[in-house]
């Protein structure tokens, strides 16, 4: 198993670093809830050139937008680049979807309506669908029906409530579907669906990623400038020790991402547990960054003005986008505990 | 990144299993959890190297399997740091030891081919391939995880040493010809820079040796005494009060792959726990099914970091993942034993090899794996150490 990146791969993670710092900064992250066309004019202008990553081999792959991601979750970024990219242009090609082309090339913009009034991702019966992210700001929705049949149609054509959620930098929806939109779709192999779950998921885990990335770092680099008692707290045993489990997690998640992108790249067979690995393993590696990383912070790092908080309530909110922590660790035991 | 292994390293790997399928001993239980299971002891508790250990440890050496990345002359055929890696993972996943003692091959032979002199170094091929075993002489009463607050003293006495004091935790010294001893040889100089190493042959007047009895109440460990021992000068290990440089795993080249027992252990531990669950009904039981899979996700996460760090190793650069394989795989074994004793429900406490699950093996394993987070550096100390050297904080 080889995880060295191509000279490639480097430039690309360099390429997306030095992106996102120029063109990302905290002030748009926080701009976008009052003025969506800021994040629409962050995609138009730096990310809509990014989108191909999400096609198959040998054009992009999971492992590359997979290190695309881990970078824009570092920076909180806004905007439709993960619903396109993450969520839409994977179900759409998975299905073999007509818009499938241009969704990959990013010539159009989608985000993916699957999400049951439980907030579980799979086909369900239900015609409640939670969690659509960015509506506001795409040219299309897929819907997922149930049965499983899929319909994409355009986003200003749908009535959608918008539902407050902890995080400030991405718009959350909810969608009740009618019968004819119900009626209107084509049916769609619930293995071509789980496939498409697999993909977006670890999409969201690579973002998750990036955020606890953000949280160790930024929480390592304050512990050894931050002087109480006439000595830099990361010089104490207690928060050491605080920040080696943090960065063991945040480790443990990185790995977990890159293997699961390489499984899903080469259709291993291992991909299913892969990703349910990956999702859990990202989910409880950046909750947990920004829990502790908030700690280590102390006081400055609960103010608004402070840029922890972004991270923190993304990485809450990413932790359920897609199937919770506990969901895939449930579809993980469903695969460990199956009689062999 | 990809996921697979050269055509030519998937050829080791195929001749290395059917090398194993022809001369692993049957006394070897494959397949299973080994912690705390199979090193064997005699009617006292006190650990035996049985004739079946040395036999597989002399034919691994002879057939270049003892050390791959060695030359043959030293159990080894030259093999690359991916062999290397591909081989400790065939065996770790089978649960097969190399050897029953780790200290001769491990790191005594090893740091006499570094730092010893040319009779030094003749010794290394039997401490490899285990017709001398060997002991290591570190901690002491008052020299834990401050090891190198060690006190046991040499005094230079023309052309020998007298050595004087005891060591504690010394692993394998009840079945040991010779002790790979660290000793102060100055105590006026800053702590690190007045120990050296000696070789000590166990036989020696002077030296006695009191099997200490574990949790388990096993005995691999022992106390040595050293009184008024004469030790000749031949037996410094590389220069006067350098001693300290002469550390643990010297194996170089293995030092990218060190995490693979821990990881294999761990994945057989679930495995394990898998057939335990459907075995004592709570297969289908919602919680017993979450912990299950929190424990397999965190060692599938760390087998994908091992991996991910071995790259890093191959390639010559340094490899944060590795510093906190130990600490990680430890502690998650420890926290699989634990559910696997849970799962027994009223029963977890029962030892009785007549009535308990599997012979109490599982009880038996959480006892001896209670060790992995203090041997070795404690995890605290791993901790400190990934802190300051890989986090880059300051030191306490």
């Amino acid at each position: 198993m080889d995880f060295r990146l191509s000279d490639e791969q480097e430039l690309l993670v360099d390429t997306a670093r030095a992106l996102f710092t120029n063109e990302c900064p905290s002030t748009l992250v926080r701009s976008v809830g009052a003025d969506p066309a800021a994040a629409s004019a962050l995609f138009d202008r730096h990310l809509r050139d990014w989108v191909p990553l999400a096609a198959p081999p040998p054009d992009g792959s999971q492992v590359d937008l997979s290190l695309f991601l881990v970078e824009a979750g570092a920076a909180v970024a806004p905007g439709p680049f993960l619903a396109t990219a993450g969520l839409f242009a994977p179900l759409l090609v998975a299905a073999d979807h007509d818009l499938a082309q241009a969704a990959v090339a990013g010539q159009v913009t989608g985000t993916v309506a699957l999400a049951g009034a439980d907030g579980t991702w799979g086909p369900d019966a239900g015609r409640t669908r939670t969690q659509v992210i960015d509506v506001h700001l795409v040219d299309h929705v897929a819907v997922v029906t149930p049965g499983p049949g899929l319909v994409v149609v355009a986003a200003d054509s749908l009535e959608r409530r918008d539902i407050e959620t902890l995080d400030l930098a991405r718009r959350y929806s909810s969608l009740e579907l009618d019968t004819p939109l119900v009626a209107a779709a084509d049916a769609l192999d619930p293995a071509v669906l789980d496939d498409a779950i697999e993909r977006m998921a670890l999409a969201v885990a690579a973002e998750l990623v990036g955020v606890a990335r953000w949280l160790v770092d930024t929480s390592v680099t304050y512990a050894r400038q931050r002087v109480q008692f006439g000595r830099p707290i990361g010089s104490f045993q207690a928060v050491q020790h605080k920040l080696v489990d943090m960065a063991l997690a945040y480790e443990e998640a990185s790995a977990a991402v890159a293997h699961a992108a390489m499984c899903l790249d080469a259709d291993d067979p291992d991909r299913h547990r892969a990703v349910h690995v990956a999702k859990a393993s990202a989910g409880r590696a950046a909750r947990r960054a920004g829990r502790d990383g908030m700690q280590v912070h102390g006081g400055i790092g609960y103010t608004w003005e402070h840029d922890l908080h972004l991270r923190l309530r993304r990485a809450m909110a990413d932790d359920a986008l897609v199937g919770t922590h506990e969901w895939h660790l449930d579809r993980l035991a469903d695969l460990l505990m199956a009689p062999s | 990144m990809n996921l697979g292994y050269d055509p030519a390293d998937e050829a080791f790997r195929d001749e290395l299993r059917a090398f194993v399928d022809e001369h692993a001993p049957p006394e070897i239980k494959q397949g299973r959890d080994w912690i705390g299971d199979d090193e064997d002891t005699d009617a006292d508790g006190i650990m035996v190297i049985p004739a079946w250990a040395r036999r597989w440890q002399a034919t691994l050496f002879d057939h270049g399997w003892m050390i791959p990345g060695y030359p043959p002359e030293l159990g080894g055929r030259n093999a690359t740091p991916i062999q290397t890696l591909i081989y400790l993972e065939e065996l770790a996943s089978r649960g097969i030891p190399r050897s029953v003692h780790f200290g001769g091959y491990a790191i005594v032979g090893p740091s006499l081919l570094e730092f010893g002199d040319e009779a030094q170094k003749a010794l290394a091929p039997a401490a490899i391939r285990g017709d001398t075993v060997w002991c290591v002489g570190m901690s002491e009463p008052d020299a834990g995880s401050d090891l190198a607050n060690l006190s046991t003293r040499a005094i230079d006495d023309g052309d020998s040493f007298i050595v004087n004091g005891q060591k504690v935790w010394t692993s394998y010294a009840v079945v040991a010809e010779k002790c790979f001893c660290y000793v102060r040889t100055d105590p006026d100089v800053p702590k690190h820079k007045g120990i050296s190493v000696l070789i000590i042959d166990l036989d020696t007047p002077g030296v006695q040796i009191r099997p200490l009895y574990h949790v388990s109440h096993r005995a691999e460990f022992a106390e040595v005494f050293f009184t008024d021992v004469v030790v000749p000068k031949a037996n410094l290990v590389g220069a006067l009060n350098d001693g300290w440089r002469i550390t643990m795993g010297a194996l170089a080249h293995e030092r990218g792959s060190l995490w693979v027992e821990g990881v294999m252990g761990a994945q057989r531990g679930i495995d394990d726990l898998v057939v335990l669950a459907h075995a004592r009904g709570l297969a289908d039981d919602a919680v017993v099914r979450r912990r299950i899979a929190e424990l397999a996700s965190q060692v599938r996460a760390l087998r994908a970091m091992g991996y991910k760090g071995f790259s890093s190793f191959a390639q010559g650069s340094s490899a944060p993942e590795h510093s906190f394989m130990k600490l990680a795989t430890s502690e998650v074994r420890q926290a699989i034993f634990e559910l696997a004793i849970d799962l027994q429900g009223a029963e977890r406490a029962v030892t009785d090899p007549a009535v308990a699950y599997e012979g109490a093996r599982w009880q038996r394993s959480w006892l001896t794996s209670l060790a992995s987070t203090i041997g070795g550096g404690t995890s605290e100390i791993q901790r400190n150490v990934i802190a300051t050297r890989v986090l880059g904080l300051p030191r306490d």
